[in-house]
């Protein structure tokens, strides 16, 4: 194993409110793959972040090559030899290969961008990369695979030392992999050290050398890939107490009767076969990591997006979703994850987002019943101990808690009797979190059924009757709470893919 | 209450446009003695009729984040239509502009299908009906200009509804009474019904509307049939206001109702507008149309001073905004 | 005016004479294989041909016209004029013409056609005189004679067209001015510097040229009458046309102010708040509309104003240009003293002629056309009525 060409020592890095690394150690080498995994908001994203000048650190150090750096862009990472290739592809689809690799540093014959010599070198470098592209053909008629080379070759040439892969084989198929696996071995040859991002258990053992676990914005330890199991990787992941009272036993009484039935759900590659029963006043978890394709499902089953098969009854009765609309009046209420895009209309008022799926009570004859309409956003305004001066202010003025109790108010207000929670507390204050949770507690007692989708692990542990463990697109697990724990639910979300 | 308040906030934009109207009204008085009198007052509604018509109903896919470019051509298309069916068929007056209306309402309805239903983009699809329909009242009435009958013939009778002439000789204006009529009716279809409520709702975010049950696809439809049904009007009102209407015009008359809805304070980009405004945005591009020849600028600066008041007036709101 | 008129037709009577002495040997010419022509009814001469109660007698040319519209009023004026002649002197001539004035493709198609046909001369009315500059060279080519007739084709490639035959626009704005003169001038000479009366004129644009001529013809002509009434003339308004006049002087110094209005869009509410401002001025005493758009502007404005008058004493005169329902009844109830036309009929009864006398080898030369002024008396007279489009 080669020398140390990078060092991140005590980095540290806080958000308003978060405090999303807490001095942080990592040491990557030459010519090795360095696997840096944890879960969901661990901090990998963040520190990556801070080294390629995206943010700026609050303290520690970078070592590079020897010297002490702090970059202030990407640009000037990429130029210093320090380079991404992301999850999602940044190519320009209406472009040709070439063009993309050299987007931003044409070549250039007096003002005229010079083509020809752009595809020479795009072939040369696809040449030494032993892959198979042609420079001149347009990026979006590549595979996604082919595509991902692109992000590579484009990395390599830029003269990386170190290439940062962040969840590079979240789009590929397996035999795309096998390729992509074979330009990291080359690379390795020739002395670049790789960063590899990935929740990939079986990946992770093939190909990389070295495992740095983070957890909860810490460095937990480094491990030889070699020499460790995949339960040693996840205990250092999940490794941790929780100390938030978690549920331990489920509050639904076994004959509680099924409100919404699932079966064989097909949507994309994102949902898979998906099966499943909610029962009435149950909250059932669905915990998964990033990708897992538990918000695919939840908007497949609310019409959302468009589904392939799959068969839905809502108690007892097969009903046709084809569309929102339909949802709603099978009594399905959706809380989206992207509350600005999805939730709420932020140039209206309160009242207005409130009474927006259920006008027809609020009707007199075409006119809308605007005191009406008033009445019932106070009473939810008071319930919900929503922040607001009164009901005319518009939502976009609100803080984020305060925008998510519009929204559940709006369901409520449907009298929707299932309600789809897709990352409650994202972006909400603590104390905010709390009062969510105790309301998610009191609709179920009151008779309304949750499927709540959190990529917290407290948050499911605490919240949650039963849980659905979803992993690439399938559910690869169904626990009661009295028998859920982390490593468990950790493990089905990890599954190695056949 | 809740609607006074909401007025309280709106007021701003309207009072300045009122504001403006106001002192163009005193500026162009002042320049021109013969502007401020009786006659010309009446000219600048006579010239308001069919682009305040044209402003209401283009207020409505403005507001969704669309546009319909398609309402000039349109118009000018519809009273062909209706006015050849009354001159060369011998059908009554009434019926001729019950077919410019339902004309204008079909083209409506073909737009909402375009945009709303087959999710072109509307800028698009419109400037391509802004064609279709610029050939449609030629192609149905032969390429012949139209003159619906005159006021003092017997079946001009309909021109009376815009303007009055009493038996002294008197020029009643009672075309801007309906207008008023009009102002406070779509002022209540947007801001007291559904369809007003969820076409601004779509505007500021229609996958929220969508994912809160909406028939998201009716009402953005709904926009479009507005625009059509208005245009359709607008027609009437323009061929009751003007002599002769001539195959191939109409393009552009499209800019002054948007034009005037910008003014008034309906965003280019969604979410955001009223009718009041809409209505004293569109007395800003009338009394520039009138006022400008009569303070003696010639032709060419017109358009230029135009081109620059609506700036100004678009400016105000940009520059409020980032404050 | 009507000595004008008379002039013309007697005129075209001689011409027709000529022809007949002339003689060209109807058996040696082409004659079409009669198919084409019968599913015209334009060639309905046809049947007279060979008749003897014409002075023309049977030639047995056959022509190709092609108008800018073949369904409007006014071209169906010109292809009764075109039969009218074709009567006269035995000849052919089949008419055509797109849906829509617009439709420049259609009508370069339908001039090829024409072309192909080989006949003895083609008659065009051009919708765009630039894309027929092709076709143009194309029948040059194929020794296919062409006039022009309503409209100039001032690119056409040399010796292609013998003859244009059009409306002298300077003229017909020259006639609007010496019938409106009568009626005010008595208002006119009782104008001083401290008691100026106002001629309003609203053009349509300042850029056409026809329009341009128009309006420059009614100015030039009715300053010249004010100037040999004695009186001080001042233009005033459009730069173009205030700038194109000559022998004028300053606005303070005149008695006689001519106000010329340009819409900025050629638009009939543009063109009526035009009409509306020079109205509104208490001095003026006359205005005249120089096309149709702007004629209608005029009564449009005076539907508010109410000031358009037959008598000089009880309001402003008014006089418009071509025709249309509006104007007419402007005429018929008082509000304009009368109009210009243009005679599309004698437009294409003239290209006609010119047709057979280039046929019969004469020399040809461009024949300017008069307007004719129509007003309540001869508007159904026989020569004027067919002009008058609704």
């Amino acid at each position: 194993m080669g020398d140390i060409i990078l060092t991140m020592k005590g980095i540290d890095k806080s958000f308003p409110g978060v405090h999303a690394l807490d001095h942080v150690d990592l040491e990557v080498r030459k010519g090795e793959v360095l696997a840096l995994m944890g879960e969901n908001g661990a901090g990998k994203s963040t520190l990556m972040k801070v080294l390629t000048g995206i943010y700026k650190k609050d303290s520690g150090t970078i070592t590079y090559e020897g010297k002490e750096v702090e970059f202030k862009n990407t640009r000037e990472a990429q130029d210093a030899g320090i380079v991404i290739v992301h999850q999602e592809l940044n190519m320009l689809g209406h472009l040709t290969v070439a063009q993309n690799l050299f987007i931003g540093r044409e070549f250039k014959k007096g003002i005229r961008i010079d083509d020809r010599k752009m595809n020479e070198e795009a072939q040369k470098l696809f040449e030494r990369l032993n892959v198979n592209i042609d420079p001149r053909e347009t990026m979006s008629n590549l595979t996604v695979g082919k595509q991902q080379m692109c992000e590579i070759a484009k990395a390599v040439s830029f003269d990386a030392k170190v290439i940062i892969f962040d969840e590079p084989s979240a789009a590929l198929t397996e035999s795309e992999i096998e390729e992509m696996f074979k330009i990291i071995r080359d690379l390795k040859k020739k002395d670049i050290a790789m960063v590899y991002i990935s929740h990939r258990m079986d990946e992770i053992k093939v190909i990389t050398d070295r495992v740095t676990v983070m957890r909860d914005g810490t460095y937990v330890g480094t491990l030889i890939t070699e020499k460790c199991t995949k339960e040693d990787i996840i205990n250092m992941m999940v490794g941790r107490v929780i100390y938030e009272d978690p549920k331990t036993e489920s509050a639904v009484p076994k004959d509680a009767p099924v409100v919404l039935k699932v079966e064989h759900l097909n949507a994309g590659r994102m949902v898979q076969d998906v099966s499943f029963e909610l029962h009435k006043g149950e909250i059932l978890g669905f915990s998964g990591l990033m990708g897992a394709g538990r918000t695919e499902t939840a908007r497949a089953l609310f019409g959302a997006d468009p589904k392939e098969s799959g068969d839905i009854y809502i108690n007892g009765n097969k009903v046709t979703i084809n569309n929102p609309q339909d949802a709603v009046n099978c009594g399905i209420g959706y809380l989206s994850e992207d509350r600005k895009r999805y939730g709420i209309v932020v140039q209206k008022t309160v009242a207005e987002n409130t009474t927006m799926a259920s006008m027809n009570d609020f009707m007199n004859g075409i006119f809308i019943n605007k005191n009406k309409e008033k009445e019932v956003a106070d009473k939810y305004v008071e319930a919900l101990a929503t922040k607001t001066p009164d009901v005319d202010q518009l939502v976009v003025n609100l803080s984020g808690g305060n925008q998510q109790k519009v929204v559940i108010a709006k369901w409520l207000t449907r009298n929707s009797d299932i309600l789809i929670f897709d990352e409650p507390t994202r972006g909400i204050d603590v104390g905010a979190k709390n009062e969510i949770y105790k309301l998610m507690n009191r609709l179920v007692a009151e008779g309304k059924s949750i499927i709540m989708i959190s990529s917290e692990m407290t948050e499911i542990l605490r919240m949650s009757d039963r849980i659905v463990v979803m992993c690439e697109g399938k559910k690869t697990g169904e626990l009661d709470i009295s028998e859920a724990k982390q490593e468990t639910i950790m493990n089905l979300a990890t599954r190695e893919i056949e | 209450m809740a609607n006074k308040k909401a007025f309280g906030k709106l007021k701003g934009r309207e009072a300045m446009v009122l504001g403006i109207v106001i002192a163009m009204v005193v500026l162009f008085s002042i320049l021109s003695p013969t502007f401020r009198s009786y006659p010309t007052f009446v000219s600048v509604l006579d010239n308001s009729y069919y682009i305040t018509l044209m402003a209401l109903g283009v207020t409505f896919p403005l507001i969704t984040g669309g546009v319909d470019l398609s309402i000039g051509t349109g118009l000018v298309s519809y009273a062909l239509i209706g006015g050849y069916l009354v001159v060369h068929k011998g059908v009554p007056i009434g019926v001729g502009i019950l077919v410019c209306i339902l004309v204008g309402l079909l083209i409506g309805v073909f737009n909402g299908v375009l945009v709303a239903v087959m999710d072109l983009p509307p800028f698009l699809a419109t400037l391509c009906t802004c064609m279709i329909t610029r050939g449609l009242g030629p192609a149905l009435c032969s390429s012949m200009g139209v003159s619906w009958p005159s006021a003092l013939s017997e079946q001009g009778a309909f021109r009376k509804i815009f303007k009055f002439t009493s038996a002294s000789g008197t020029v009643i204006p009672i075309g801007i009474v309906f207008m008023i009529v009009l102002v406070v009716i779509m002022s209540f279809v947007l801001d007291h019904t559904r369809v007003g409520r969820y076409i601004l709702a779509i505007g500021s975010n229609k996958e929220a509307t969508r994912l809160a049950g909406v028939n998201v696809k009716f009402y953005h439809m709904m926009a479009y049939m507005i625009s059509g049904l208005f245009a359709g009007m607008a027609g009437v009102a323009y061929a009751a206001t003007y002599a002769t209407i001539y195959p191939g015009s109409g393009a552009g008359f499209e800019l002054d109702a948007i034009g005037g809805a910008i003014v008034g304070g309906v965003s280019a980009s969604g979410g955001v507008g009223t009718i009041l405004g809409t209505f004293l945005g569109v007395f800003v591009i009338c009394l520039m149309k009138v006022g400008l020849p009569f303070i003696g600028l010639q032709a060419n600066w017109q358009q230029i001073f135009t081109g620059i008041v609506l700036i100004a007036a678009v400016l105000v709101d940009v520059v409020k905004k980032k404050k | 005016m009507k000595k004008k008129v008379l002039a013309v037709l007697l005129s075209a009577a001689m011409v027709m004479s000529l022809a007949a002495c002339g003689g060209g040997g109807g058996g040696d010419a082409k004659t079409d294989d009669g198919g084409s022509a019968a599913d015209s009814g334009t060639t309905a001469a046809d049947d007279n041909a060979g008749s003897d109660d014409s002075a023309g007698g049977d030639k047995g040319y056959s022509f190709e016209i092609i108008v800018k519209s073949f369904q409007s009023t006014y071209w169906q004026a010109a292809v009764q004029g075109i039969e009218q002649a074709c009567g006269e002197l035995g000849v052919k001539a089949n008419s055509n013409g797109p849906a829509n004035e617009s439709d420049i493709a259609d009508q370069i198609t339908m001039i090829n056609d024409a072309i192909e046909k080989k006949p003895d001369g083609i008659g065009l009315a051009a919708c765009d005189t630039k894309s027929v500059v092709d076709s143009l060279q194309k029948a040059l080519e194929a020794g296919i004679p062409v006039v022009c007739f309503d409209t100039g084709v001032d690119e056409a490639p040399e010796g292609s067209v013998y003859a244009t035959v059009a409306t002298d626009n300077e003229a017909a704005g020259a006639v609007a001015a010496e019938n409106m003169f009568p009626v005010i001038e008595e208002k006119i000479k009782a104008a001083t510097t401290d008691k100026k009366v106002r001629i309003g004129e609203v053009n349509q644009d300042a850029t056409a040229l026809n329009i341009q001529q128009r309006g420059k013809g009614f100015i030039n002509k009715m300053l010249e009458l004010c100037t040999d009434a004695g009186k001080k003339v001042a233009v005033v308004g459009n730069e173009y046309y205030v700038n194109a006049t000559e022998g004028t002087v300053a606005e303070g110094e005149a008695e006689v102010i001519i106000e010329v209005g340009v819409p900025a869009q050629t638009t009939v509410d543009l063109a009526s708040t035009e009409a509306q401002k020079i109205m509104s001025k208490d001095d003026t005493i006359a205005i005249f509309g120089s096309n149709q758009t702007t004629a209608e502007g005029v009564i449009t404005a005076n539907q508010t104003l109410n000031k358009l008058a037959a008598d000089p004493a009880e309001g402003i005169i008014g006089v418009g240009f071509d025709a249309g329902t509006p104007q007419k009844e402007a005429i018929t109830n008082g509000q304009f003293i009368g109009s210009v036309t243009q005679s599309p009929l004698m437009m294409g009864y003239e290209c006609i002629y010119t047709l057979t006398d280039i046929a019969d080898g004469k020399d040809v030369s461009d024949l300017p056309m008069d307007g004719y002024w129509y007003n309540k008396d001869n508007m159904e007279a026989e020569d004027i009525a067919p002009n008058l489009y609704d």
